[in-house]
């Protein structure tokens, strides 16, 4: 408990020293609740049983979701510029499919990892074009896709699963620099990206797009193109998360994972993607993954009653919600 | 431009439904019979419900993706307060429902008065009811109803499916309201332009909280439904039905970004996605190919209606 | 934000203290156990008259070919796929069935039951269902009797006046016997273990916890019960948690009992990765094809599960012989091709045999 306090006593002298802390936390309030809330979390579970940061319970938390902070930050893009993806859980499904034939088929390796990403860009390109072009509305068309991948999943494959995938294709199960390699991933895609959306004219125009498309018309953003750009970064983004999926153990279940499309925009959402567009960072969606799956972990740690588990989980995703946004009525006020 | 636009959608979407009805016919000769016509209307009235409010909400420029829990744990409810508290069967599913209802009530709540976006709010009420249901339920089925309760799901009542009249009696209610009632000209408003609104003295909040009650109404009414038509309660019932909703919303011709829709468009839309699933099925195409056209479907004809609609203003 | 928080853990630990005064396993369902004797004693089941339903005014099929349709609890998973094969490879030894595989992508009542009303109404003859809910799938499975279709249960039953019979791969208190005990022949009479599992609400997985209890503190009373977890149908979900299990645990955990064909290769991959093989067993059920790196590895010892092929194949024999009349109410056992006669038990399920064990000697000789 005594972390709470200090936490709350923290963030109460805040306001005494303007500048840095009150940037800081205008620029990534939500970022900030989200942090503290997994920091909270980690200590009070850690009292409770320490072996819940123990290094193997730190890489499962951080690492066996990585896949999903990834999907998470082209999701988190496609939400700045104002638009939804609920397809994203089936191309996943389709990818790893793709990726993991092609490996046991005998491919190279390389092209196994690189198939994914190409076809994930290709098909987003699709989606982008009817988006941006033929000004269908992103929900609709990635509905339409939704029902589409996943159908197709199952006629062509008839729900085979992979096996017998070669050791080097398991690029989630191996380290570098003593580092599990998804975590590696995920840091770094995130840097990256958020980095690229900060700090580039292309990443920055994305927000004034969300934020007011006539406005960023005028000022010579050529919306349609970069809406398609986005999607298909998106699609990238998917790929580079099938990877991870594919990868991390030694069999691929060729379906789609039940509601990941979900999981991710819920990421995206929670980590303070703004859903009408405009604001938000990839920070904040890999942040709320991670608080996801500290939640999932901590809840068994701390012998939730499994039954009872979702509707905690339910009740602390709202509760950020909630949090967040008191946040920024206080600072209105 | 914009009612005429409204109905350029919806027409073709209905020459659409009669092209599919007669290709439909000629595939299978036992499509177009009265006894499967009614038959689909009762496996589609929960559907029907719950994209019935969403096309309130959505019309809002809002939308509700908790429906699926909120079903789950009226559901559960049901079951509970019937056996486990042991309230008559009327009365539990009237406490239930009511249940339901406030749930989507706590949505309104927090959307309007927490100015929560709606899609996050009710993502997360989506995980929190859900949660609820198995919580409650600990994954215990309540089952063995009495003889009389499912008349509401499985039996006919003039020849027709019980709940279907429920289903025709809540989609001419809602088409009355949307079209000719100032409630559903300041829906349109909202959805329109909410600041707007505000400024022109509409009551947004207070209309915005009683759609998303109203949502929760409809998903826990149909969670009855439902629960008379299989005839047990499971904790897991209802889950992605929002997306099957808003999938017949928006292919009925409703803006996801508010300010137009109807309810005729709506179940235009549901009756062609229906037909889709059953008639196809009937022609000897498996569930997977199905799910894939219906996609096809979905963009194809809003794709199609952007098409006129744009020829339409040039002329 | 912080009394939200605060009142959630309280709940919590007010859960946590409900949970622990509950004496059986989270998981099981609360319907009467029947323990098997702990040595291999068969059970001597009191003889049960037929209570299957019947179709009304069904036509004379004998000898005909019958259009027949397989719904299984959903396509697109390893299990299922074997048991359509079966189903497929019977129609064709037959030739007088025109079969074919028809699910819902997802693991939903409510898909499956829209499905087999649809076949219902295009006009098949037999009906093949692995249900995704005893009691909700009876109602549309009623509408098929009485539309004069015969319909055939297999992997997970419906109630038994819904369908006219009912093929049990293995009785719920085999599967549990065989399991508990393969598990207490790895970890000891005293190891503590934790079950991994797709959802509570799963019918067939909550009879088997609830089946493995009794039987645990019939025969082995002092292995200790853990915890069990959800993890969907979803490989991913289930590694993550059996590796939470793990972590939670320490060296406390001795052992892992997945109990899905899903779950149990993602907990082997969990303990091979987490580089417990030894020290923390693997058993559950599984299909042999998923289960060969991690038992050619010596990581899993041995897999439970019946033969899903021959279950397929056994149900379409089933499904044959009803339509022809050959098995009627009151038969006790019914011939199926190549698996020979099978046995009728409980009034109208016919018994595919016991549990095959797979292990690292016999593995290599399935292919599915």
């Amino acid at each position: 408990m005594t972390t709470t306090v200090e936490a709350t006593a923290r963030s109460r002298t805040a306001p005494q020293r303007p500048g840095f802390f009150k940037r800081l936390f205008a620029e990534y309030g939500q970022e900030i609740v989200v942090l503290a809330a997994i920091v909270m979390l980690f200590a009070i579970v850690t009292m409770v049983n320490p072996r819940f940061i123990s290094a193997n319970n730190l890489t499962t938390i951080f690492s066996g979701n990585a896949y999903i902070a990834v999907a998470a930050i082209g999701m988190a893009m496609v939400i700045v510029t104002g638009n939804i993806d609920v397809s994203v859980g089936a191309l996943i499904g389709v990818l790893a499919t793709i990726s993991g034939s092609l490996a046991v088929a005998g491919y190279p390796i390389w092209f196994a990892w690189l198939a994914p990403v190409v076809v994930g860009m290709a098909v987003n390109a699709i989606i982008g074009i009817l988006v941006a072009y033929a000004r269908i509305p992103s929900i609709v068309v990635t509905l339409g896709a939704l029902s589409i991948l996943r159908g197709g999943l199952i006629s062509v494959t008839g729900g085979t699963w992979i096996t017998d995938l070669p050791p080097d294709y398991l690029i989630a199960q191996k380290q570098i620099f003593g580092l599990p390699v998804p975590l590696v991933f995920m840091v770094v895609l995130t840097l990256l990206a958020a980095f690229w959306m900060r700090y580039t004219a292309f990443g920055r125009s994305l927000y004034a797009i969300g934020g007011n498309a006539e406005a960023a018309l005028a000022t010579g953003i050529p919306i349609a193109r970069r809406t398609v750009a986005v999607f298909v970064i998106h699609g990238a983004f998917a790929g580079l998360a099938t990877i991870l999926f594919a990868t991390q153990l030694q069999v691929i279940q060729s379906t789609v994972p039940p509601n990941l499309e979900l999981t991710v925009i819920t990421a995206a959402v929670i980590g303070g993607v703004s859903i009408l567009g405009g604001s938000g960072t990839v920070i904040g969606s890999t942040l709320a993954t991670i608080l996801f799956a500290t939640i999932g972990s901590a809840l068994i740690f701390v012998n939730v009653s499994a039954y009872w588990l979702r509707a905690v989980i339910g009740l602390l995703i709202l509760a950020t919600v909630l949090a967040d946004m008191l946040r920024r009525r206080g600072r209105g006020a | 431009m914009k009612l005429k636009s409204l109905i350029r959608h919806e027409t073709f979407l209905a020459v659409l439904l009669v092209v599919v009805l007669i290709v439909l016919s000629f595939q299978s000769d036992r499509f177009f019979t009265i006894d499967n016509l009614l038959n689909q209307g009762r496996l589609m009235t929960e559907i029907g419900l719950i994209a019935i409010a969403m096309t309130f909400v959505i019309a809002t420029g809002g939308i509700d993706l908790s429906v699926g829990s909120i079903l789950g744990l009226t559901a559960i409810l049901t079951g509970v307060f019937w056996q486990n508290v042991g309230l008559p069967l009327p009365v539990a599913a009237t406490a239930a429902i009511a249940a339901g209802t406030f749930a989507g009530f706590v949505n309104g709540v927090i959307i309007t008065r927490f100015r929560v976006p709606p899609l996050i709010a009710t993502l997360a009420t989506l995980a929190l009811y859900r949660g609820l249901a198995e919580g409650i339920s600990q994954a215990r089925s309540v089952r063995g109803y009495p003889e009389w309760f499912y008349v509401l799901g499985q039996k006919d009542v003039l020849g027709v499916p019980t709940q279907l009249w429920i289903l025709l009696f809540a989609a001419v209610v809602a088409s009355v309201i949307l079209a000719y009632t100032t409630w559903g000209r300041t829906v349109y408003a909202v959805g329109s332009n909410e600041v707007a609104s505000r400024f022109s003295g509409l009551s947004v909040e207070k209309t915005k909280l009683a759609l998303y009650t109203a949502s929760g109404f409809a998903a826990a009414v149909a969670a009855v439904i439902f629960v008379s038509r299989v005839s047990t309660t499971r904790s897991d019932m209802g889950t992605g039905i929002e997306l099957d909703a808003i999938t017949a919303v928006v292919l009925g011709g409703t803006s996801i970004f508010g300010g137009r829709g109807t309810i005729i468009g709506t179940i235009i839309g549901l009756c062609l996605i229906q037909a889709l699933k059953n008639g196809l099925s009937l022609a000897g195409i498996k569930g997977d190919g199905t799910i894939m056209l219906i996609g096809a479907v979905l963009i194809l004809a809003i794709l199609a209606s952007n098409l006129f609609e744009r020829s339409g203003t040039r002329t | 934000m912080r009394n939200v928080v605060l009142s959630a853990l309280l709940a919590l630990s007010f859960s946590t203290s409900l949970s622990n005064a509950q004496s059986v396993w989270t998981g099981g369902d609360d319907l009467p156990t029947n323990p098997l004797a702990c040595d291999a004693t068969p059970a001597t089941a009191a003889a049960k008259p037929y209570d299957g339903g019947q179709p009304t005014n069904a036509p004379d099929r004998k000898g005909k070919t019958i259009k027949v349709v397989d719904v299984p609890k959903l396509v697109g998973i390893g299990y299922f796929n074997a048991t359509s094969k079966g189903i497929a490879d019977a129609a064709k030894e037959m030739g007088s069935m025109d079969a074919k595989t028809d699910g819902p992508s997802k693991a939903n009542i409510d898909d499956q039951i829209t499905l087999i009303d649809n076949y219902i109404t295009s006009g098949v003859d037999g009906i093949l269902f692995a249900a995704n809910d005893p009691v909700a799938i009876a109602p549309v499975l009623k509408k098929a009797l009485g539309a004069g279709i015969n319909v055939v249960g297999y992997d997970a039953n419906s109630s038994p006046d819904a369908r006219q019979w009912f093929v049990n791969q293995a009785e719920f208190n085999g599967i549990a016997k065989a399991m508990v005990d393969s598990m207490a022949a790895e970890i000891g009479d005293e190891g503590a273990f934790a079950i991994v599992t797709s959802t509570f609400t799963t019918p067939n997985q909550a009879r088997w916890i609830a089946e493995m209890a009794a039987y645990q503190t019939k025969c082995h009373p002092k292995m200790k019960w853990l915890e069990t977890v959800e993890a969907q149908e979803d490989n991913i979900l289930s590694f993550n948690q059996s590796n939470t299990l793990i972590n939670k645990y320490g060296d406390e955990l001795k052992g892992i009992f997945g109990m899905t064909s899903v779950a149990t290769p993602a907990a082997a991959d969990a303990v091979t990765q987490a580089k417990k093989c030894g020290s923390v067993a693997v058993v559950g059920l599984a299909t042999p094809n998923a289960m060969k790196p991690y038992v050619g590895a010596g990581c899993v010892k041995s897999v439970v599960l019946w033969n899903p092929v021959d279950l397929g194949y056994a149900a379409a024999y089933v499904l044959r012989a009803v339509a022809d009349g050959t098995l009627a109410p009151g038969a006790t056992s019914v011939k199926a091709g190549k698996l020979g006669d099978l046995s009728v038990i409980n009034g109208s399920e016919i018994l595919l045999g016991a549990p095959t064990v797979f292990n690292k000697d016999n593995i290599g000789n399935f292919d599915f």
